[in-house]
Formats: structure tokens, C-alpha cells, sequence
């Protein structure tokens, strides 16, 4: 049974929304601290401008939400299709040097997959009310992934441009 | 999802301290910290009840950077400071976490006696296989053809230790390998781990982007065990030696006597404290 099939009412379609949403923003967060610390200004306010819109997402499906009884699942439990959730960016893609333009392509990446997430749900769950709130999110997610187009194209840079630390720290000789 | 029930208010971010972590982007000791916060959130555990024991090292940062008690110690010592620890206030939850180096170098002996004593602990090594606070040197994980650190320019040409299979043959009663790459599936091993009764031993692979780039492959390589928890020796050690060392899971548990000292004594703060009344 697909992922889909199995959110069958609108408490877990809900609760995996929030998550799936919250998680997002925390990890924008602590992308930005890494960045912050590394003193990459830049590459750091573009993820905490990310977390910032991920966790304004993340309130208004709480909105939706209230008055419902979102369900408890351990975080193990969710069967996202990788290791977390879709629109949360993986750790080991960053590095202090990187550019802007990297940032951005991760933030498409991610929420190029939470559009899928939701798409996926609004053809093959088995409740109407899930597979329309899912349709309105992967439209969401297809407005975000345009913004961050049209701000990609003022990013221009790659991060060969900022490969040069004039103190590395790894200098094997 | 049961067991999910039990989950309570303190979420995974409570468990965070405010101060930003320094390690460099990318590290794999990040996505510990995070397994570790969110284990600890769902288990329900009041802060003031946990206490997070390291040594030195980079992986060794991570008692600041949680809000439970924690004691940032001495390289190679972090199991003997949690020892002390718990013989001292046996209620605590005693989590220790350090690196490759600093449980299996200098503090190598400690390690294989906690093991054979088997108090009630949780040691997390983060094994990137190599020194990366002082910048990149062999440590005993280290493949012996890692040629990359000018001290061995022609690789240690020394067969690595097995953490799991020497946690085995020194008598711990819990072992298990995670991934940082899956920090859902690590803090679902964390939390056996520190559900079990006895001292239990958990080797998280977290790679080291700084000075071993080529471990930010090991996501195509790491795979769940395909058996069940043994709770037969021959048979973990048999799995263990099997193994490449990328299988995931809770390879071994069985429980064992817990060494207490003191039990049967008032170990309370009262006494402590009556011993410095003049
Ligand atoms: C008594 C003593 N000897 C040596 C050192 C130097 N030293 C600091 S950290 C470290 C090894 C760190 O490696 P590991 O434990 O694998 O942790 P990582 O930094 O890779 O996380 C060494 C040798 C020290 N601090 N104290
Ligand atoms: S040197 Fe390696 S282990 Fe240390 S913080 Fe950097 S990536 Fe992590």
C-alpha cells in the first residue's frame, strides 16, 4: 500500500503536513547557524529568510489544524521516501564556502519533493477532503519552487566562485 | 505508534542548548545531536534527570550543546567520569558520547571495562574514522591504506579495530550501529538504548566532511541489517565479522547483571553533604 493510500483522513494528512513543514524550518535554521558561525553572512541570512518562510507555512497548517486532534507519531514512524521529511534539506549537502546559488538549489530540491509529497496524496489518498487540502499544498509548493527560481537568477554565482579560504582547514601538505 | 503515546511537552528543540554549534558544516556529529534530542523528547525524560558525559574531540562538543546536565571532560576519560557519575546518583540517565578517538585510543581501556562492567549507560561513539580536531590524524577505525594524513603518508598499515565487536568480547550487553544519514532511524536505536538496563553501546557513523570528504559517500553504502536483535553471542559476533561495518540496526542485546556500587548504601546528596559538615 502506498504512502498515499494510507493517509486516509485529514488528522494524519495534517500531522505529517505540519511536520514535514516544521522540520523544514528548523532545519533552514540550523543550516543558517552553520553558516552564520563559519561567517558566511550571506549563504546564512538566504536560510534564515527560507526558515523564516517555511515556518510561516508551517503556522498556517497549524491554523488549519486547530480544533483537531493531530495524531502522535514517532519520528521513525513517518514513512517519508528518504530519511526525513521531503522539504527538510540534507545536512551533507552544505559546506562553509558554499554560494547563495547552492542554497537556493537546495531549497528548490526540497521543495520540488514536498510538491511531489502532496501531489502524490491528492491523486492516491482514499479520502476526498485529504486529496483536496493535498492539491492546494502541491499548488503551494509549485508557487514556492517559482519564487525561488525567479531569485535564483540573481544568484548567478557557483561555489567555484567562493572556494578560497587563505586558511583552509584542511591544508594536507 | 503505541509507544508514541508517551511522548510529552518537551520537544526535541528543548533539549538544545543557545549556543550554535562550531563544527563544520556538513559534519555528520550535527545529525547526532539531533537524534539524541529528538530520543530524548520522546522518551519523556526531564531534563534535570540526564546528564550528557564527553571527552575531547570534535564530537566531544556535544554536551554543550544540549540543555540537559552535562560535563565536557578529559580526553579518553569520559567513561570514567560517567562511572563516577552513576555511582554516585544511580537515578540519573547517563549518556556519554565522544569520538573514535577519544573512546578507542586513549581511552580505549576504559572503554572495554565499562563494557565488562556493564552499568547502566548509553555510550554513543561518533566514528568518522579519523582525528578531526587536530586536524586529521589515523585513528584506530582508520582503514590502514587511508593515506591522507601526513603522519602515515603510506597509510597505518594496521588493521582497524571492529567497535561492535570489541563492545562483544569486553561483556557489553547492548550493541548497535546507526547512521547519521537516517537520524530518525538513530534516535530509534537511542532509544532502546537508553531503555535498556545495562551498560549499551551505540557506534554512529558520522562522517567527517573536513578531512575525509570521501565518507559523504557512505549514503549509498549503508544498509539496514537484514536479522532480527541476537541475543546469542556466537551469533553477534558471527553478524559482526560478516559485516562491512555499513549494516545498520540493534545487533546484539541481552541482559546482565548491572554493576550498582554502593548499592545498599545511602548514596544520597545528604551524605555527600554530611561529609563536609565540620
Ligand atoms: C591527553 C590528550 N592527548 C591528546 C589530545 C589531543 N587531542 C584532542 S582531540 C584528539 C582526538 C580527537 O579525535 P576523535 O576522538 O576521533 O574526535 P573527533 O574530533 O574526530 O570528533 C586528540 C588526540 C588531548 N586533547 N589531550
Ligand atoms: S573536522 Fe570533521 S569531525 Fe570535526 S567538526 Fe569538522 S567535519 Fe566534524
Amino acid at each position: 500500500m502506498s504512502l498515499a493510500e494510507k493517509i486516509s483522513d485529514l488528522d494524519t494528512f495534517l500531522t505529517y503536513s505540519v511536520v514535514l513543514e516544521e522540520e523544514a524550518a528548523d532545519r533552514h535554521d540550523e543550516l543558517a547557524d552553520m553558516m552564520e558561525v563559519h561567517n558566511n553572512p550571506e549563504v546564512a541570512a538566504t536560510f534564515r529568510k527560507l526558515a523564516h518562510y517555511s515556518r510561516l507555512h508551517a503556522r498556517e497548517i497549524r491554523d488549519r489544524s486547530s480544533g483537531r486532534s493531530l495524531r502522535v507519531i514517532a519520528p521513525w514512524d513517518f514513512e517519508w521516501e528518504g530519511m526525513e521529511g521531503p522539504e527538510t534539506g540534507d545536512i551533507s549537502d552544505v559546506n562553509y564556502l558554499m554560494s547563495t546559488g547552492h542554497a537556493l538549489k537546495i531549497a528548490m530540491g526540497n521543495e520540488q519533493r514536498a510538491h511531489d509529497f502532496y501531489f502524490e496524496i491528492s491523486k492516491g489518498s482514499p479520502d476526498p477532503a485529504v486529496r483536496a487540502l493535498a492539491a492546494e499544498f502541491a499548488e503551494e509548493e509549485k508557487e514556492h519552487l517559482e519564487l525561488l527560481e525567479k531569485w535564483l537568477e540573481k544568484h548567478p554565482e557557483s561555489d567555484e566562485d567562493m572556494r578560497w579560504d587563505p586558511d583552509p582547514a584542511h591544508m594536507p601538505e | 505508534m503505541d509507544q508514541a503515546a508517551q511522548q510529552i511537552a518537551l520537544t526535541p528543540k528543548d533539549f538544545k542548548s543557545a549556543l550554535k554549534p562550531v563544527w563544520c558544516p556538513g559534519c555528520g556529529d550535527f545529525a547526532v545531536l539531533n537524534a539524541i534530542t529528538k530520543a530524548l523528547a520522546f522518551m519523556g525524560l526531564p531534563r534535570e534527570e540526564v546528564a550528557l558525559i564527553s571527552g575531547i574531540g570534535c564530537s566531544s562538543r556535544i554536551a554543550a550543546y544540549t540543555s540537559v546536565y552535562g560535563f565536557h571532560g578529559v580526553h579518553g576519560r569520559a567513561l570514567a567520569l560517567a562511572s563516577g557519575l552513576k555511582a554516585a546518583r544511580g537515578d540519573l540517565t547517563v549518556l556519554v558520547a565522544g569520538g573514535d578517538g577519544d573512546g578507542l585510543s586513549i581511552g580505549g581501556n576504559h572503554f572495554i571495562h565499562a563494557c565488562r562492567r556493564n552499568m547502566d549507560m548509553t555510550y554513543i561513539i561518533m566514528d568518522n574514522e579519523v582525528y578531526g580536531m587536530t586536524k586529521g590524524q589515523a585513528s584506530p577505525t582508520t582503514a590502514p591504506d587511508w593515506a591522507d594524513s601526513k603522519l602515515t603518508p603510506h597509510g597505518t598499515g594496521i588493521r582497524p579495530f571492529q567497535p561492535a565487536g570489541l563492545a562483544l568480547t569486553a561483556g557489553a550487553s547492548f550493541i548497535a550501529r546507526g547512521f547519521t544519514g537516517d537520524p530518525n532511524g538513530l534516535a530509534k536505536i537511542l532509544v532502546a538504548a537508553i531503555g535498556h538496563k545495562g551498560f549499551s553501546f551505540v557506534q554512529a557513523l558520522s562522517p567527517c566532511p573536513t578531512f575525509r570528504p570521501e565518507q559523504m559517500l557512505w549514503k549509498h553504502h549503508v544498509k539496514a541489517f537484514d536479522q532480527e536483535i541476537s541475543s546469542n553471542p556466537v551469533e553477534a559476533a558471527q553478524r559482526i565479522q560478516a559485516d562491512d561495518g555499513m549494516s545498520t540496526g540493534i545487533i546484539y542485546q541481552n541482559e546482565r547483571p548491572v554493576f550498582r556500587p554502593g548499592t545498599g548504601v545511602d548514596n544520597g546528596m545528604g551524605s555527600i553533604e554530611s561529609e563536609f559538615t565540620i
